[in-house]
């Protein structure tokens, strides 16, 4: 998070009713925003914030001992059932089969979920259960005890990595086995906001041995520890059929666009390393992988070579090249994974709001904008150039989308320093923009800073790529009051615009109507489906798979390696499907000769 | 021409057949012989003698019937045993007291442990075997086995009777009929035919009846299993010609010399019966484009590559090596196939062209420009029933108290055969006392993926073991195999003798042990560094760390560490094969904590079985599909979590299986729990309705 708020906002200390929760919030001029930071807030919070939430040391002080690494949530063992069927299945009975020695104790993994319903709604429920559940409750939630059990208590929650505030809001501690499911269950009724939600999901996946919850398993859980009589679960099957349907025309919708290439290319390159490793493994040296097919890779020798130079001792044979070639598909796909997972701007974005930028040549009417699209007077408007000399922010719900609109000096040349540091911070900001509203005066479009403002800033940013995470540019000609009875010259250089009379509020209509759709396009649409839930199962199980491959990279015990890829591969296959080993054994015996 | 009679195998087993005339052999001499056994296994090869032995040692009057005796423990195609995989079989093989790991401790040519350098979880134990002396102990072994008789003679039928109510199937059998007439009566049958269920040979054009070279198939029996209702299928495989070893130039090609110290298959041995220096090498070499040429412009005289029966992707001839992956150089392994033998077997050769062309081939290998072949390779074309018409016990659906065991179920290679036939015999003689059977989970070893993945999946290939079909192979290592089979094998089947029992049951408890103490030594870092300077100990942490964490370390032994801390370490490197063990636990540790949950999440899907005699096709009170059903009822499968296996069967549907099982376990529970007080109330109920 940069310093937002630089200038007007000071702090102060709350405490809550019972005492405990000590944090800080910012106060602002504006009493409503302040109680919109309070309530819904996980936007805007000043760098010292974080530091209140010291993200992991309380961890070890209160003694919860973090387990060393995520649950493995890999089955590749089931080939033809579906992963939740695994949690399903499992029963704390003592089993029919004599001698397995199965424990009694609950097991597996810890799982989350919105409970629910999805879009905006005043409040969002989301539900853990499983082992992991309070070590869940007091990750996000910072005392050392767990609230009482079962009775509703305010907290405030906050990422446990980050110490980022998310929200606050009630939460309920249901140890087991008196609970929903009969496993250790915590509930957190959140404020509905889609942002919150996915803040408070991603929050939880990444406390150790949380993973989101498969379709339909809490039910199951509830079912297999003997919380639902038979007849309560008759149309468990056909729910979860629905629900396992629903999850896959989602995940259908989900992959069918850039990131489901993405998530299948990724796969396909797993699975291509993994069954390299396995080959290399199983048939390496009992079935002579054999030199050509080793060096797919590289360069295939021709058939001269055996006569020209005496082959190698067999063991010392070139299968290293194999595994090298594993090697750095694996560590592509680490950095091409790395790199998604950093940019994970457009949830961030949602969250924490886009960043608009209204900027332009002086006196276009910049702060009359801000003012108008705040409906309240951030900025100080003045006929005179140069007004606005400061970074000026403030939150907005533009057309439903959190933003974080910034009013910025006029840009030119040649004021006094105090301007020119103004100037220098609005181009600062203008690079940090997801969003760019240029503003120009419509009636002096000819003028030599509209003339050096579109070519500076207008035209490099409308010609970079249209699509992906580059910036996106809204021209605004105002003061279209100003203009001729015929209206704005033809001017062939001129991209696309709007017309827009901050006075009149003339064309304000057409620019939110403009704003909706940016927006939509930089934060993604929450209202076109559940992207939401599925992003934060994404990025989960690619952070698990990242996890996994950096096991991968540090391991030298071969089959401890091939075990980090199969991890790798699994969580990736709760995005793509598939991930049997018949299709690895298909990779082994397409691609090599393997046989005595 | 090539001629039968010529081959060099044909001529010593006639020889061996002349010294043994008797037409039964007893193992247990002071046994009189019975007309009517506990289990009958039918076929010598690496199958059928592990069922028969595993059987005899359960306690069960056993007879193994064979054509031919001297036959027994022939190895009919590769001179070696073990591999990535088939090593991990064989360990546990050996840990439930099998035969083929003692066997080849004292039969093997040339010790070697591959993948040594990729971490022991992948350790693959192998060795090149003697095949004589590997017949000759095998049949020393066989003929001394208590309670297990040797007849030959060609079985042509099963006697069926009706079957018990109490079990699925459709009839009982209850003993076989020789070729001659006679009848064998016995409560189980073991069937392990290999490849001889409508065995044909094929060299080029050519084709003989025959399961292997010089042997006769068995047609009436796959006669009677087909009217029967089993589902068939058909499968090929290959064998390579063999080499005089006198005709080859060894001298230009590359040696591998055998591992010194040579590392036991047994967990009972502390070495191999032969020293590293006395052992033979093998050598390599490799095929050239002339190869290719002779392959590609003799396609049309090789019916076995013409026909569409499936063969293994990964043992393939060098016809399919050609085709499928053309402009390569192929390895060939030169292996002997024996101490004083002649022979030298050309692994990766593989083929079935006409013999004389068999030859012209061989001779454009480098090293083998003279080679003289002595017996050209063939084809083997043969029957084999879809395994998932048997349980996990290896019964089949169909017919109570009928075994299947080995290639008959699809697999190949010897190992594969011998686990299944180890399985195969316990279970028999666990039917036979009327105990549950004994089943190894996927969980628990490569015996159960093995029989699993056949069970539950099928297969249309002759299904070979890899280490990658096992999803908890981190925790399934050839170092374990005791700990995870023998306790069982002692306590539920008693196949086990005490001494192999007591030593893995000391070995268990000293690991546990040994870890536990391991745990409990914690200094700082920078101790461990100064004590330990040989291992790369970043000192930056500040946590303390376990004696455990630093064995971790690949410069760091148990006797580095029992150095550094000799008390209380030091005890524990004075066995050799602990310390060793102790070295594999620690590496594996950290990954071994997950797995185990996955383990526990796996078992307990097992843990829920479904009723064996349920009948799928008209189950009123559960929902399910036709085509799940008939699955269902095709498979069988034991648990929910065999049935979550089967591809196509669906979540909803193992929903409603579940919910169904949880009724009648519900049910069971109740009415194993009314009192006794009830019981009687129940009676008089009864008696009341009587009257009414």
């Amino acid at each position: 998070m940069r310093e937002v708020f630089p200038r007007r906002r000071e702090r102060r200390e709350r405490k809550l009713g019972d005492g405990r929760e000590t944090w800080r919030v910012p106060r602002t001029q504006n009493p409503r925003l302040s109680q919109l930071l309070l309530s819904e807030t996980n936007r805007v919070w000043p760098q010292t914030l974080q530091s209140a939430h010291p993200p992991a040391a309380w961890l070890s002080t209160s003694g919860i001992s973090r387990p060393s690494s995520t649950l493995s949530t890999c089955h590749s063992c089931h080939k033809g059932i579906p992963d939740a069927l695994i949690l399903l299945l499992s029963s704390p009975r003592p089993c029919m089969r004599q001698g397995s020695g199965v424990p009694g104790a609950s097991s597996g993994a810890t799982i989350f979920a919105l409970s629910s319903g999805q879009g905006r709604c005043g409040i969002a429920v989301i539900r853990t259960s499983g082992p992991a559940s309070g070590h869940a409750l007091r990750s996000l939630t910072a005392p050392r005890d767990l609230p009482p059990a079962r009775s509703a208590c305010l907290r405030l929650l906050s990422h446990p990595r980050s110490g980022e505030p998310l929200d606050r809001a009630l939460v309920l501690w249901f140890p087991g086995p008196q609970s929903f499911t009969g496993e250790d269950c915590a509930e957190f009724h959140v404020h509905g906001g889609p942002a919150v939600v996915s803040g408070v999901l991603q929050a939880l996946g990444s406390v150790p041995g949380l993973r989101p919850a498969e379709a339909g398993e809490f039910t199951r859980r509830a079912f297999a520890h003997g919380k639902l009589s038979l007849t309560e679960v008759e149309g468990l099957a056909d729910l979860i059929h629905a629900e396992t349907e629903a999850q896959r025309r989602q995940a259908l919708r989900q992959l069918d666009g850039e990131l489901g290439h993405l998530c299948h290319g990724w796969a396909k390159t797993l699975t291509k390393a993994l069954a390299h490793v396995e080959a290399y493994i199983d048939f390496g040296e009992d079935d002579n992988l054999e030199e050509g097919v080793l060096e797919r890779g590289g360069s295939l020798k021709g058939w001269g070579h055996l006569a020209s130079q005496p082959l190698e001792v067999p063991s010392l044979h070139p299968l290293h090249l194999l595994a090298s070639t594993a090697n750095s598909e694996v560590r592509e796909l680490e950095l091409a994974l790395g790199a998604h997972l950093r940019d994970a701007r457009r949830g961030q974005r949602l969250r924490s709001g886009a960043h608009v930028v209204v900027a332009g040549p002086p006196n276009a009417g910049k702060s009359s904008l801000v003012n108008l699209l705040s409906r309240k007077p951030v900025s100080i408007v003045s006929p005179e150039p140069g007004t606005t000399r400061d970074v000026l922010e403030t939150p907005v719900d533009l057309a439903g989308f959190p933003a974080l609109l910034s009013d910025t000096a006029g840009l030119r040349e040649g004021a006094g320093p105090v301007e020119q540091e103004g100037v220098r911070r609005a181009r600062e900001r203008l690079e940090q923009a997801d969003l760019i509203l240029a503003v120009l005066d419509a009636s002096e479009l000819a003028s030599p800073s509209s003339c050096n403002f579109l070519d500076t800033v207008v035209a490099p940013t409308v010609a970079g790529s249209p699509s992906g995470d580059s910036q996106r540019l809204l021209l605004l000609l105002n003061k279209s009051d100003l203009l001729p009875p015929g209206g704005l010259d033809p001017s062939p250089n001129l991209p696309p615009h709007l017309l827009l009379s901050c006075l009149t509020g003339e064309g304000l209509d057409g620019l939110l109507e403009a704003l909706r759709k940016e927006l939509a396009e930089v934060c993604g649409d929450p209202s076109t489906g559940p992207p939401l839930l599925t992003r934060a199962r994404h990025q989960h199980h690619l952070q698990g798979c990242l996890d996994a491959l950096g096991h991968y990279a540090k391991t030298r015990d071969l089959a401890l390696a091939a075990e980090a890829l199969r991890l790798a591969r699994g969580h990736l296959a709760r995005i793509t499907g598939g991930g049997g080993t018949e299709e690895i054994l298909d990779v082994i015996f397409r691609d090599f000769c393997v046989g005595k | 021409m090539f001629s039968l009679r010529s081959c060099g195998l044909w001529v010593a087993a006639s020889l061996t057949k002349k010294r043994l005339t008797l037409a039964r052999f007893s193992g247990d001499s002071a046994a009189p012989l019975a007309t009517k056994f506990d289990v009958i296994v039918i076929g010598g090869g690496h199958a059928g003698t592990e069922a028969a032995a595993a059987a005899a040692r359960c306690g069960s009057r056993t007879l193994l019937l064979t054509h031919r005796v001297d036959t027994i423990g022939q190895m009919s195609c590769n001179p070696s045993f073990g591999g990535i995989g088939k090593g991990h079989l064989m360990r546990e093989v050996d840990a439930l007291d099998g035969l083929c790991s003692r066997i080849c401790d004292q039969s093997g040519v040339h010790y070697k442990v591959l993948n040594r350098r990729k971490g022991p979880a992948v350790w693959g134990l192998r060795a090149q075997i003697d095949r004589k002396l590997y017949k000759q102990n095998m049949q020393k072994e066989i003929l001394s086995t208590p309670l297990l008789a040797v007849q030959e003679g060609a079985v042509e039928d099963l006697i069926l009777t009706e079957p018990e109510p109490e079990h699925p199937g459709k009839c009982r059998v209850s003993g076989v009929v020789l070729a001659d007439g006679s009848t064998i009566h016995a409560e189980c049958v073991v069937l392990t035919t290999g490849t001889f269920l409508r065995g044909v040979i094929v060299i080029g054009l050519e084709m003989h009846p025959a399961g292997r070279l010089g042997d006769q198939p068995s047609v009436g029996l796959a006669q009677t299993l087909e009217k029967l209702g089993f589902v068939v299928g058909r499968l090929k495989t290959g064998t390579p010609p063999r080499i005089a070893k006198e005709s080859i130039n060894f001298s230009i090609l590359n040696k591998q010399t055998p591992d010194n110290p040579s590392i036991p298959f047994s967990f009972i041995n502390e070495t191999v019966w032969i020293k590293p220096e006395d052992q033979l090498p093998c050598y390599l070499t490799h095929t050239n484009p002339k190869v290719d040429e002779i392959v590609l412009d003799n396609l049309h005289l090789n019916s076995h590559i013409k026909e569409t029966t499936r063969g293994p992707r990964y043992c393939p001839s060098i016809e399919s090596k050609v085709l499928r992956f053309p402009n390569r150089l192929h390895q060939v392994w030169l292996e002997p196939e024996g101490m004083d033998s002649d022979l030298i077997y050309p692994q990766g050769l593989s083929v079935t062209l006409p013999a004389e062309l068999q030859e012209k081939m061989i001779k454009c290998i480098k090293g083998l420009e003279n080679a003289k072949m002595i017996q050209p390779g063939y084809g083997v074309q043969y029957d084999y029933l879809d395994p998932r018409q048997i349980t996990p016990s290896l019964e089949t659906h169909l017919v109570q108290r009928l075994f299947f065991a080995g290639q008959i179920n699809g697999t190949t290679g010897y190992e594969e055969a011998a686990a299944q036939g180890v399985i195969a015999g316990i279970n028999a003689s666990l039917r036979v006392k009327r105990k549950p059977p004994f089943v190894v989970s996927r969980t628990e070893g490569y015996i159960g993926v093995l029989i699993d993945d056949l069970t539950t999946l099928g297969t249309n290939e002759p299904y070979r073991m890899f280490t990658s079909r096992a999803e908890f192979r981190l925790s399934l290592r050839p170092d374990n195999a005791d700990s995870r089979l023998t306790l069982r094998g002692h306590k539920e089947v008693g196949c086990v003798s005490q001494q192999r029992y007591e030593r893995a049951s000391w070995m268990k408890s000293s690991l546990e042990e040994g870890i536990s103490v391991l745990k409990s030594i914690e200094l700082s870092s920078s101790k461990w560094k100064k004590l330990i300077p040989e291992a790369s100990i970043s000192i930056d942490k500040s946590l303390p760390l376990r004696a455990l964490d630093v064995l971790k370390y690949e410069e760091v032994d148990m006797k580095l560490l029992a150095t550094a801390v000799p008390e209380p370490l030091k005890k524990y490197t004075e066995c050799k094969e602990l310390a060793e063990r102790l070295k594999i636990e620690a590496s594996y540790e950290s990954v071994l904590f997950h797995q185990q949950q996955q383990i526990k999440e796996v078992q307990q899907d097992e843990a829920l079985q479904l009723p064996k005699d349920l009948d799928y096709l008209t189950l009123r009170d559960v929902s399910l599909s036709y085509e799940v059903r008939e699955k269902l009822h095709f498979i069988r499968p034991e648990t929910i979590g065999a049935a979550g296996r089967i591809p196509g069967v669906t979540p909803a549907a193992i929903i409603n299986l579940l919910r169904f099982v949880k009724t009648t376990q519900q049910r069971q529970v109740a009415l194993n729990h009314l009192p006794n007080t009830h019981q009687s109330l129940r009676d008089t109920e009864e008696l009341e309705q009587r009257q009414l």
